[in-house]
């Protein structure tokens, strides 16, 4: 229909051509909106012909044009304006908001625009404004609360640490359930890679510190993110598109599309990056226990003050002057490191030795963009720089990255286009390690900057107290065993760093075979070489469970490339079958291979101090890790439209994957999704005042996963293991070993397949004033590729195989209030948009021999999948309870720990809700974002070893006595008294991981904005089109409001890293506030 | 055709090359190859060597009484749990006092999830490698190499069954065909381990096409693996002799084959090399987990090393070595800091008892059953392991804290210990167990003086390891033979349970290193019943089993965990607890 509509104005323009050319003048004038602000990009055509032209940046237009024509003015969300020509040759126009008209175009699957009201899905789009400008380089920090069932999760406040982005929820347990990201129409490897060469078996445990791929993103340079949330979204992705698509437009991509004057626009900020989870730490009392003093990691000791039951003044360890003997001087390590402390004295007060362990950082930031087109608009361009140096509030924490881009569109005269964009951004990113801790250092074979700096007693002064021996480097602090690793040590001799050098592009060509068919071919590269170090200088501690290697220092370096080659082949084809049925396909086949290949070198046994070169280590040992996977899709794509009021869309996709066995490499998934326009089918409904515009759409769509390297990249594939460091025989030489693998190859490993019902409605009532989209879906994953454990009596640890059935379900919302629309340029605006995300998942079934499978966390502590509960569910050691249900007290007042683990909590979140605010006035605009989490639990160490060790101010009250509530064995009630230090070392931070479990629920000021844009009468003598300033703020402020106030923790945190895990903080994630200043200049 | 038509031909020809070379270039090319199924980290089964299985089986095997010390990757062992460390053998000395236990109550201490690995390294680490390397090393005539495997399965299936009871067998280590092997009874894995080493037994005196490459117990002195299968063979008669009448009878035929182990040279024994700390790292686990600068992470019992000083045991500065002269509470004031029971009342059944609290005399810094305190600054204070069997250093009074950076010396002997297995003084104690529980107290009396006599002597040999111990504090051999004659008197002149005790007793010091033997020992016995108790009054019943391990339990349809730790293994009939073992 549009197509016959175009072919028969291009008729009727040559027939008019020279007709009208003789009766010819120039009209001119400005173009602004209804608040006065100049606007570019307008089109106007002179009606009935195909003469026409855009407004330049600042409204401005020229057009030829004949007395008695009228010219039509068009732009998106405004009512189109028609103006006869008469005798003026100056036509200025004042465009009217126009909330019918803001059909919106949206980029979907494969990058196919189409109308959104066509859709029978949810899409949420992102544009430019919410991404420039921001504290944060990272795009998926960026976006949280940006739009509706999209959860975002930071590993940890240090810059540049991974990051968890979740779409509607776990929908598997095994595979990735990471959202396929797309930039400018060809994938892009956003993976967390697993750190070291152990793998991701113990990744977590010793300290993934690495970044989430899609860091390598300048937020700047991209022009808008699309999501595509659910399956009829993203069946053209096939199998990739599963956990949902974040499908971003880079800047380079758009290729400069629409302005004609070459444009540039430059970014700069500055902002401050500090420490925001800073416990309320109380000053009362120092390192000891039971009120008495002692060199402990915990802080139960004597008072700050001489009097009193608790003073210090009853212990005999202080001279008169409340000074003790220097740990220094009387610790066998301190008086060999340091004899000058011989006979030194150490002075009894609180220090802050956590404020003044982290430092104010800065984040500065400067952004590029230069774009124009040709005269004619055939060829365009985009070229932007961006660079982003952000130092962390953790010594040694940094992130640098540099961003080139480029890219451009050409449409030759021989119904060729060629459009191509080409990216490369190098990201550099430092941190001390970060591994698990459970409040009493590292656990596992990593150091922990925090775990040993969380726990410090109120009374030991880090930063006073040497860190380094002079003899031989090593750690020293302040035990007499000398066994806690300094955190300064840990942050002078420890580290992590990752260099990547990326280069990500694409090309396409596409052939215009007539109006109505094309085919286009574009072929996509993402490598990236990620260069990684690892290291610790010898002299390190670990107090819980030896590790020798480390201690010896170690030396790791190992680069990860990852390419990723993606092929597409496409015909799109619109045809009108008659005046009022028009459709439109797409049939294409795609083909992608990802390869992963790491190499590299682990060394240990450090010979001099501080030398890290793998030559100044005794022992060498290879990193080598390499998948690859290959997937051919076959797409079709089939789209009716009838009278611009319903709409139905079929699609389905056949995907062939490298990795199954070939009976069970091939799967099919349909889609279909129908959108339904009532304020276009009736007429009557539609009004200006009530009801503006109604969409109800429905849809069904199926996918697939495939074993990826979250999983298993060769599940099916029987291996044998060969050790050549297994053991040494006495003479010191290494002695071969085979032995078998943990996994069980299992040929009959099907593809899980996942299929989603979607039903949504958009609407807007009362002129525009709200907004409402809103969809509800029910989603079924079956066939589950489950690492499933096996009981090692088979023979094998574990195995891959297909069982079960996981049900999730949601609700999003997405409600935008226009409270005040003034009329006037200048006036005062409110605009608020409310985000709501509400997903439930439940564990339908895990097949007959299973009855829980722990995959994330350990096998004691982890989220666990279990029939009947909701997915993730946190499984742990439990107090025992009788027969009564009531807690077993044990002789000396301490809960009694069941010997069955069991379900301690559930870290699904109730729902998330956004509540972003706009207003502006005059040339001010003023915006804040408030976040709010209800519900869903976390185990968290940060919390269990504030408490635990005596720190913060809810432990103050040490007098009392406390009595546990439960029975003892003998069944009569609990009486024994414990205690303020029994009650939260022994209980709260002891084995019991049920009392280490808390309500997340968090309230949170996430973004806060304050802008103002010079008026445009003030620049007019000089180079610059704009200049606005902005001041920002992100995280200035949260609570989580059940968790103890002096813990002031951050829920926003994932403990076990990017991947599967959820509701876990191992004392990994401070929480960072930023806030800075920002100017932003068009040229 | 017009000139342009021709154009426009020659135009979509090229069209149509340029789409058809896209389309061969993408189905040509890497991307369309769909058959990538095998793993490139990984050898293929098929390239499996015998050679490289034998090496394999030994190391786990040591490491299924000893485990290992940091989770390496290349070990079935994961850190965590309960127990610090791992292997049966540590279980086995926590529950008897060998080693000390810290936890108030056994049921919630000794969980599913703590016995994962053991069990996994048996199952997966031994029995599945020997089921792979069988068929291989029958085709090539390894019969040296079958032998090995058969001891050593003999010994892991029915150390399992002293462990857990009933355990998957006769269906184990046959994925895929069988994942969900069913339990076979205790007495039938006996059984099937009795037979496998008959088998061994032939297979160490066929002749073999060639010998294993490395052999880490008897460097290929096939002889005495003979006498180490009798041994062992031995050793499950005598434990089934509760509820087989003719165990005894079995017993005594090998004793009179004379083919056993008798002479402490024949000893069978794992050697840990002690070369490399890591990457291997081939130490006693015992000396890696506590030779670190920081300190020693175990304490050592309180009842066994008073037990050793108020008797004058002459072993006592080979087992333990003293990192300081002072105690708190005895030698020095009482210390809140660092032993915070200093300043605490006894609970009133330790009172009663009359069992020692808290602190021992002469620096011996160790903690009582079921002390579950925190740790104090007591790393570089606390007794640690000695020169015997850890291959640490010999408690020479040098009164310093092990493996400081700045003192080479004080590593000791660098962890080159051993895990004893099935040693000629073991042989001694079961035969005076025999003689006296068939009411033979003048025959287990010399037994018992021989088994005792042995096993000093080995210990006392271990003072080698530790090169740099000033020698003059060990003890006279007058010291030995008045502390041997002692026990040998006050065991002639004892009556009733009292034999039992001195013979417990001494069962237990000698046993030093291998609790796998003691925990059996006190299941068959009941004795001594002058063990510490746990620090609770009411612990709950002792251990008589213990729990089926998480994994196997939530993944194997045929395994449902036990009620309890009080179910008994099939060779144990003695009274159910908390009554029996007599000091729970």
């Amino acid at each position: 229909m549009k197509v016959k509509k175009l072919f028969g104005t291009l008729i009727f323009m040559l027939l008019c051509i020279t007709l009208a050319r003789s009766q010819e003048k120039t009209i001119t004038g400005t173009i602004i909106d209804q608040t006065g602000i100049p606007l570019p990009g307008v089109n106007i055509v002179v009606d009935g012909t195909t003469n026409g032209t855009q407004s330049d940046f600042d409204g401005n237009y020229s057009i030829e044009a004949s007395i008695g024509q009228t010219l039509v003015y068009t732009y998106l969300g405004q009512r189109p304006a028609r103006r006869l020509v008469g005798a003026q040759s100056v036509i200025d126009i004042q465009m009217e908001e126009d909330a019918q008209a803001l059909e919106e175009v949206v980029v979907t699957a494969l990058g196919i625009k189409r109308e959104k009201q066509a859709l029978g899905y949810a899409v949420a789009s992102v544009s430019s404004e919410q991404l420039e400008e921001k504290a944060e380089g990272d795009l998926g920090r960026v976006l949280i609360g940006k739009a509706s069932g999209v959860n975002i999760t930071q590993q940890s406040g240090l810059s540049g640490s991974g990051t968890n982005i979740i779409i509607r929820g776990y929908s598997s347990f095994s595979q990735s359930n990471q959202p396929l990201f797309i930039v400018d129409g060809v994938p892009f490897n956003g993976d967390t890679n697993a750190s070291g060469r152990q793998g991701s078996r113990q990744d977590f445990i010793n300290g993934n510190n690495g970044s989430s791929r899609f860091l390598d993103l300048d937020p700047n340079s991209i022009e808008s993110v699309n999501v595509l949330k659910g399956l009829a979204a993203s069946t053209l992705y096939g199998s990739l598109g599963r956990n949902g698509v974040i499908l971003i437009t880079t800047k380079a991509g758009a290729g400069g599309q629409g302005a004609k004057k070459t444009e540039i626009t430059v970014n700069s900020s500055l902002f401050f990056n500090e420490i925001a989870s800073t416990p309320e730490y109380q000053n009362q009392y120092g390192n000891g226990f039971d009120q008495s003093f002692g060199w402990f990691f915990s802080n139960w000791g004597p008072s700050f003050d001489r009097g009193g039951v608790s003073g210090w003044g009853n212990s005999t360890a202080f001279d008169s002057n409340g000074t003790l003997p220097h740990p220094y001087s009387t610790s066998a390590a301190g008086q060999q490191a340091f004899p000058e402390f011989a006979g030194a004295r150490y002075e009894w007060r609180p220090y802050d030795s956590f404020g003044d362990f982290f430092k104010t950082g800065t984040v500065t930031n400067l952004s590029i963009n230069a774009t124009g087109s040709s005269d004619d608009g055939k060829i365009s361009y985009n070229a932007n720089y961006g660079h982003l140096k952000d130092i962390g509030f953790t010594p040694g924490n940094s992130l640098n990255r540099n961003n080139f881009g480029i890219g451009g569109r050409a449409v030759l005269s021989n119904k060729f286009t060629v459009t191509g964009a080409l990216n490369f951004a190098r990201t550099k990113f430092m941190s001390p390690p970060v591994a698990l801790s459970q409040g009493n250092g590292a656990t596992g074979s990593g150091s922990s900057v925090f775990g040993d700096l969380f726990f410090t007693p109120r009374s030991i002064d880090v930063l006073g107290l040497p860190f380094q021996s002079p003899i031989d480097g090593r750690s020293i602090y302040y035990r007499d065993g000398n066994d806690i690793q300094h955190p300064l040590w840990t942050a002078n001799n420890a580290g992590t760093e990752q260099e990547t050098n990326r280069v990500f592009g694409n090309m396409g060509i596409q052939y215009q075979f007539n109006d109505n068919l094309n085919l286009i071919y574009r072929v996509g590269i993402d490598v990236y070489s990620e260069n990684n170090l690892n290291f610790q200088n010898k002299g390190g501690i670990n107090g819980n469970v030896p590790q020798p290697r480390l201690a010896s220092g170690i030396y790791e370096t190992w680069n990860n490339t990852n390419t990723i080659w993606d092929h597409n082949l496409a015909i799109n084809g619109d045809y009108d079958i008659t005046e009022k049925v028009g459709t439109t396909f797409n049939v294409g086949v795609n083909g992608r291979r990802e390869v992963f290949d790491q190499q590299g070198v682990a060394s240990d046994a450090q010979q001099v101090f501080d030398v890290l070169r793998h030559f100044n280590f005794l022992n060498q040992n290879e990193i080598q890790q390499t998948s690859q996977r290959n997937l051919v899709g076959f797409y079709g794509q089939l789209e009716f439209d009838y009278d611009n009021y319903l709409y139905v869309t079929l699609a389905g996709r056949n995907d062939w994957v490298s990795n199954l066995s070939t009976a069970n490499r091939s799967l099919f998934y349909p889609s279909a999704s129908i959108s339904f326009v009532p304020t276009k089918a009736f007429d009557g409904l539609k009004s200006e005042n009530v009801l503006n515009y109604l969409k109800i759409r429905a849809g069904y769509g199926t996918s697939a996963g495939f074993p990826d390297a979250n999983s298993d990249n060769f599940p099916v594939s029987n291996r044998l293991v060969l050790d050549t460091q297994d053991f040494q025989d006495p003479t010191g030489t290494n002695v071969v070993t085979n032995t078998s693998p943990l996994t069980l190859g299992n040929p009959n490993l099907k593809p899980e397949q996942v299929s989603e019902i979607e039903l949504g409605v958009e609407t807007r009532w009362w002129d525009g004033r709200i907004t409402l989209d809103a969809s509800v879906y029910e989603r079924t994953t079956t066939d589950l590729i489950v690492q499933q454990p096996l009981d090692p009596s088979s023979g094998f640890f574990q195995t891959n195989t297909n069982v079960g059935e996981i049900k999730g379900e949601g609700v999003e919302i997405d409600l935008g209030l226009n409270f005040f629309r003034s009329q006037e340029e200048g006036g005062f605006n409110w605009n608020t948009n409310v985000n709501f995300t509400a997903n439930e998942s439940e564990v339908i079934d895990l097949g007959q021999e299973t009855d829980l499978i722990v995959y994330s966390g350990f096998g004691n502590l982890g989220n666990a999948a279990i029939e009947g509960q909701p997915l993730g569910v946190i499984y742990g050691t439990r107090i025992l309870r009788d027969a009564n249900g009531q807690f077993v007290v044990n002789s000396i007042g301490d809960f009694v720990q069941d010997p069955q683990d069991g379900v301690i909590g559930d870290p699904n979140p109730d729902f998330v809700a956004n509540i972003n605010n706009t207003f502006s006035y005059k040339n001010f605009s003023f915006g804040f974002q408030f976040n709010w989490t209800q519900g869903g639990d976390v185990w968290s160490s940060t919390i269990s070893t504030l408490l635990g060790r005596g720190l913060i101010v809810e432990t103050l009250d040490r007098e009392n006595t406390f009595v546990l509530p439960g029975v003892q064995s003998d069944g009569r009630v609990n009486d024994v008294q414990i205690n303020n230090s029994d009650y939260f070392f022994n209980n709260i931070l002891g084995n019991i991981s049920e009392l280490q479990v808390f309500d997340a629920t968090v309230l949170r000021l996430q973004e806060v904005t304050l802008g103002y844009s010079l008026p445009k009468k003030f620049l007019e003598d000089t180079p610059f089109g704009a200049l606005s300033f902005t001041v920002s703020g992100f995280n200035l402020w949260y609570d989580a409001i059940n968790t103890p106030n002096g813990a002031n923790f951050d829920p926003n945190t994932s403990g076990t890293g990017v991947g599967n895990g959820f509701g876990f903080d191992f004392l990994n994630g401070p929480s960072s506030r930023r806030y800075g200043f920002s100017v932003k200049a068009t040229f | 055709m017009t000139k342009k038509d021709r154009k426009m031909k020659i135009r979509s020809k090229h069209i149509a090359m340029s789409l058809f070379t896209g389309l061969l270039m993408m189905t040509s090319c890497e991307v369309t190859e769909l058959d990538i199924t095998n793993d490139p980290n990984f050898l293929t089964p098929d390239l499996a060597a015998p050679d490289f299985f034998i090496t394999s089986i030994q190391e786990d095997f040591a490491r299924q009484l000893d485990g290992d010390v940091s989770g390496d990757p290349n070990d079935n062992f994961v850190t965590g749990g309960f127990q610090f460390g791992d292997g049966l053998s540590p279980l086995g000395m926590e529950l008897t006092r060998v080693m000390q236990m810290s936890s108030r109550d056994y049921e919630s201490t000794y969980q599913d999830s703590d016995v994962d690995d053991e069990w996994d390294n048996a199952y997966r680490g031994i029995l599945f490698d020997i089921r792979l390397m069988t068929p291989l090393a029958e085709e090539a005539g390894q019969t040296r190499h079958l032998g090995i495997a058969q001891f050593i399965e003999a010994y892991t299936i029915s150390s399992l069954v002293d462990f857990f009871g009933d355990i998957p067998y006769t269906e184990a280590v046959q994925a895929p065909e069988i994942v969900n092997a069913t339990l076979d009874s205790g007495a039938s894995v006996y059984e099937a381990a009795l037979a496998l080493l008959d088998q061994a037994i032939i297979n160490f005196t066929n002749t073999a096409s060639t010998n294993p490459p490395v052999e880490l117990f008897y460097g290929n002195d096939y002889t005495k693996w003979v006498k180490a299968a009798n041994t062992l063979k031995m050793k499950l008669y005598l434990q089934t002799r509760l509820v087989d009448p003719g165990a005894i009878d079995a017993f005594n035929a090998i004793v009179n084959s004379g083919d056993y182990i008798t002479d402490t040279a024949d000893d069978f024994d794992f050697v840990w090399p002690g070369t490399s700390a890591a990457q291997p790292d081939n130490r006693h686990p015992r000396y890696g987990l506590n030779y670190v600068s920081n300190g020693p992470g175990d304490y050592a019992s309180n009842w066994l090393m008073n037990k050793m000083q108020t008797t004058n045991d002459p072993r006592i500065r080979y087992y333990f070595y003293r990192q300081t002269n002072e105690v708190p509470g005895q030698e020095i004031p009482a210390d809140e800091q660092t032993l915070r029971c200093s300043l605490q009342t006894p609970p009133l059944h330790y009172t009663t008892g009359g069992f020692t609290f808290c602190n021992l005399p002469n620096g011996y810094w160790g903690r009582d059953h079921g002390d579950d305190e925190g740790a104090p600054p007591d790393g570089p204070k606390r007794t640690t392991w000695g020169v015997y069997p850890a291959g640490g250093r010999f408690d020479d009074d040098s009164f310093s804290p092990v493996s400081q950076p700045t003192d080479p010396l004080s590593n000791g002997g660098l962890g080159a210990g051993i895990t004893p297995i099935l040693n000629a003084f073991m042989v001694d104690f079961w035969k005076a167990e025999i003689e006296l529980a068939q009411g033979n107290a003048g025959l287990a009396q010399g037994f018992l003086e021989a088994g005792i006599t042995k096993q000093i002597a080995k210990a006392r040999s271990f003072v080698s390891v530790d090169p740099n111990a000033d020698l003059s504090f060990e003890p006279l051999s007058s010291d030995v033979t008045d502390f041997i004659n002692g026990v040998v008197a006050d065991f002639g002149s004892a009556t009733g349970d009292d034999q039992w005790n001195i013979l417990a007793e001494s069962y237990f010091v000698a046993h030093y290193g291998n609790g796998i033997e003691t925990y059996n020992f006190y299941r068959r016995t009941g004795f001594p019943n002058s063990l510490q108790p746990n620090r609770e009054l009411d612990p709950g019943s002792f251990p008589r089993s213990m729990f089926y391990p998480n994994q196997a339990v939530t993944s194997n349809s045929n395994i449902t965990q036990k009620a309890n730790l009080a179910v008994q293994v099939f060779w144990d009939n003695n009274p159910a607890g908390p009554s029996f073992p007599n000091s729970n």
